[in-house]
C-alpha cells in the first residue's frame, strides 16, 4: 500500500517516476501530485511506470483525468515504461489509442526479457 | 459583582498566561482538580486557535452566577479571519485535520455550554461556560 | 454516583495493597467495566485513585500528591479523543444504517429482468466486493431476440453507484430500432460523457444475440474481451473489439463484430472483479478461467456462473477485492 511519485525533471518536461502499486487507497497520491501541474498550458509530461507492477481501473481514472486535462490546455501526455498487465489495460480500454504509451524496453519484442 | 480578567494573546507565552488565569479562578471559585485541569485545557485550546489562525486575540475570563448556580465563563474573541464552516468545525473528526476551529467539539465537551459566532473575514467570538455542580 | 465508585474502588484497591493477590487484580479488572459502562472519563478514575490513596495513605509525600494531579492533566485529551472515538462510532452506526437503505434503493432502482428466448440460457452472477456494486448488468429483451449490457464503473462504492443510474436510464431510453450494440455504445458514450466527473469512466461490453439465425454480435467499450466456447472443437476464443471507454470522447466509435452460436456453445461476458482475480500467489491467468469454465461446460448456465464464482472466490477467501460479475449466454441443445 504504498506509492512514490518522483518528480525528476523539471526543464520543458515534467518527467515523474513512479515506484509502487496503484489502487484505490493509493491513486488519491498520484492524482494529487498530477493535480499540481496538470493546468499547465502547454504542459509536456512524461510518466514513467516501469516500477509499477500492478495497477487497478481507479489507477486509469486518474490517467485518464490527467490526460484529458492536460490535453484541453494544449499539453502532451506520454506513459512509459509499461509492463505486460498494464500494456494489456491500456490496450483493452481502447486507451492506447488516445494516449501515447510505450511499452518496457524488455517487453518490446514479445515480452522476451 | 462579577468578576473579570483578561489575557491578550499575541505570542505563544500568552497562552499560558491564560491557562495561569484560568485556573487561579477555577480554583478561586471552587472546582476540583479535574475541572480545573478541563477548565484550563479548553482556554488552551481556545487560545491556540487564536494565536495560530488569527495571529491575535483576547482570553476573557469571568464568575458567573445564574440561578444560584456558580460558574466559570471564558470568552475567546479575535478579529481574524473567521470560521468559514461552522458546522463542520463541530463536527467530530475534523479535530485532527488542523486549521481553524480545530478542537472545538473537544473545547465543548470539556464544557457545560459553549457557543460561536463567527463572520468569515470578521473574526470569531467563542463563549464557553463550566456550572460549578 | 461517582462516590460509590469511587467508594468501591478505593475497597477493591485496599485489599490488592494488603494481598498482591492475582485474584484482586481479577476482581479489579471485572470493576474497570464500571468505568466504561458509566462513562467515567480517563482523567476521573485518576481523580478517584487519588481520593482513595489519600483516605488509605494520607502519610505520602507531597510529589505523590502533586504526581496525580500532573497525572490529571495528561489524561485530559485522552478523555477526549475517548469520546471523539465514541461520537465517531455512533456515527458510523447511522452511516451504515443510510447504506442498507441505499443499497435496497439501488436493487430496486436497477432490477433487470432476465431474458426469454428459446434455446438461450442465461446465467448471472453479481457481488459487490463492498456494500454497492459498482458493476452493472442491463438486459434488453426484444422478440426473439435477448442483448445484455455488463458495464464497470471505474471506482466502487457509492460513487458507482450513482453512476450506474443513469446508465440504467439511458438503456430505457434506446428505441428498439437502435439496440445494434455499436449504436447503443455510441448513445451511452454520449450520455456518460456530458454527466460525468472527468476521472470516472465506465467500461461496457453489450451483447446481443438473435434467436432466428443463432448470431451473437457485440461490441465493447474499453471491457475484458468475452470469452467464447466452442462446443464442437472444445476450444475457447476471446471476442474482443475496438472502442474506448465511455465517457473518454464525444465522438467514439465502436466497432461491432458477430460471431455464429453453435448448440452447446456458450459466451461469459465478465467484468475485471473476474479477470483480475488476484491470489497470495499473484493474478490468475486466463486459461484458468478457461478451465473452469470447461469443466462445468455441460451445466445450465446458471451453475455454470455460480461455479465460476465459487472458485475465484474460494480463492480469495471470498474477499473480493474488485467487484465480480459474470454473464453466460448458452445455446441450449435440449430444444433443437
Amino acid at each position: 500500500m504504498n506509492l512514490q511519485v518522483e518528480l525528476l525533471e523539471e526543464n520543458s518536461v515534467q518527467y515523474y517516476k513512479v515506484v509502487g502499486e496503484i489502487d484505490a487507497f493509493t491513486a488519491p497520491v498520484l492524482k494529487e501530485r498530477l493535480a499540481a501541474v496538470e493546468n499547465i498550458q502547454e504542459l509536456k509530461a512524461e510518466l514513467d511506470l516501469s516500477e509499477v507492477d500492478y495497477m487497478d481501473s481507479t489507477g486509469l481514472g486518474v490517467f485518464v483525468g490527467f490526460y484529458k486535462t492536460v490535453t484541453s490546455n494544449g499539453g502532451h501526455v506520454k506513459i512509459t515504461g509499461l509492463n505486460k498487465r498494464l500494456h494489456r489495460l491500456f490496450e483493452i480500454t481502447g486507451l492506447s489509442e488516445i494516449i501515447d504509451i510505450e511499452k518496457k524496453e524488455s517487453e518490446d519484442n514479445n515480452g522476451t526479457i | 459583582m462579577n468578576y473579570r480578567s483578561s489575557v491578550d494573546i499575541i505570542t505563544e507565552w500568552d497562552i499560558v498566561a491564560a491557562r495561569q488565569l484560568g485556573r487561579n479562578e477555577a480554583k478561586k471559585a471552587g472546582f476540583g482538580t479535574v475541572d480545573q485541569a478541563r477548565i484550563t485545557t479548553a482556554i488552551s485550546e481556545l487560545a491556540r486557535n487564536i494565536y495560530l489562525y488569527a495571529g491575535k486575540g483576547r482570553i476573557e475570563i469571568e464568575r458567573v452566577t445564574d440561578d444560584g448556580m456558580f460558574g466559570i465563563k471564558i470568552v475567546a474573541s479575535d478579529d481574524g479571519p473567521g470560521i468559514q464552516d461552522l458546522r463542520k468545525v463541530m463536527e467530530d473528526g475534523y479535530t485532527t485535520s488542523g486549521g481553524l476551529g480545530a478542537g472545538m467539539p473537544g473545547v465543548k465537551r470539556l464544557m457545560d455550554e459553549f457557543k460561536v459566532i463567527s463572520e468569515p473575514g470578521k473574526g470569531t467570538t467563542i463563549t464557553a461556560t463550566k456550572w460549578l455542580h | 454516583m461517582p462516590q460509590e465508585v469511587g467508594r468501591q474502588y478505593k475497597e477493591i484497591m485496599k485489599k490488592y495493597l494488603e494481598s498482591h493477590s492475582e485474584e484482586d487484580l481479577y476482581v479489579g479488572q471485572q470493576f474497570s467495566r464500571r468505568f466504561i459502562e458509566k462513562e467515567i472519563a480517563p482523567e476521573d478514575v485518576i481523580s478517584i485513585h487519588k481520593t482513595a490513596m489519600i483516605e488509605l495513605h494520607p502519610e505520602l509525600r507531597n510529589e505523590v500528591w502533586d504526581s496525580f494531579d500532573f497525572l490529571i492533566e495528561m489524561m485530559i485529551h485522552y478523555g477526549l479523543t475517548l469520546r471523539e472515538h465514541q461520537s465517531l462510532i455512533r456515527k458510523q452506526e447511522a452511516i451504515q444504517i443510510e447504506m442498507d437503505v441505499a443499497t435496497k434503493v439501488q436493487d430496486t432502482i436497477l432490477k433487470t429482468k432476465m431474458p426469454i428466448v428459446d434455446g438461450l440460457d442465461v446465467g448471472l452472477v453479481s457481488q459487490p466486493a463492498r456494500q454497492m456494486n459498482g458493476d452493472y448488468i442491463y438486459f434488453l429483451n426484444g422478440q426473439n431476440e435477448s442483448s445484455v449490457a455488463v458495464a464497470d464503473v471505474i471506482g466502487k462504492g457509492i460513487p458507482a453507484a450513482l453512476c450506474m443510474s443513469m446508465i440504467k436510464y439511458g438503456m430505457d431510453g434506446l428505441e428498439n430500432d437502435n439496440s445494434n450494440p455499436r449504436n447503443v455504445l455510441e448513445i451511452i458514450n454520449r450520455i456518460v460523457e456530458k454527466s460525468v466527473d472527468d476521472s470516472m469512466f465506465i467500461s461496457m461490453f453489450y451483447g446481443k444475440y438473435d434467436g432466428e439465425n443463432a448470431t451473437f454480435s457485440y461490441a465493447s467499450a474499453g471491457h475484458e474481451p468475452a470469452l467464447h466456447f466452442n462446443a464442437k472443437t472444445g476450444t475457447f476464443s476471446e471476442l474482443d473489439a475496438k472502442g474506448l471507454l465511455l465517457g473518454v470522447k464525444t465522438d467514439a466509435v465502436y466497432e461491432e463484430r458477430s460471431v455464429m452460436m453453435q448448440d452447446g456453445d456458450f459466451i461469459a461476458m465478465m467484468t475485471d472483479g473476474v479477470t483480475e482475480t488476484r491470489t497470495e500467489e499473484g493474478f490468475i491467468e486466463m486459461e484458468m478461467i478457461q478451465e473452469i469454465l470447461a469443466e462445468v461446460q455441460d451445466e445450465p448456465a446458471q451453475q455454470m456462473a455460480d461455479h465460476i464464482y465459487h472458485k475465484l472466490a474460494g480463492l480469495q477467501n471470498y474477499r473480493l477485492s474488485d467487484d465480480f460479475t459474470i454473464v453466460i449466454f448458452k445455446k441450449g441443445t435440449e430444444k433443437v
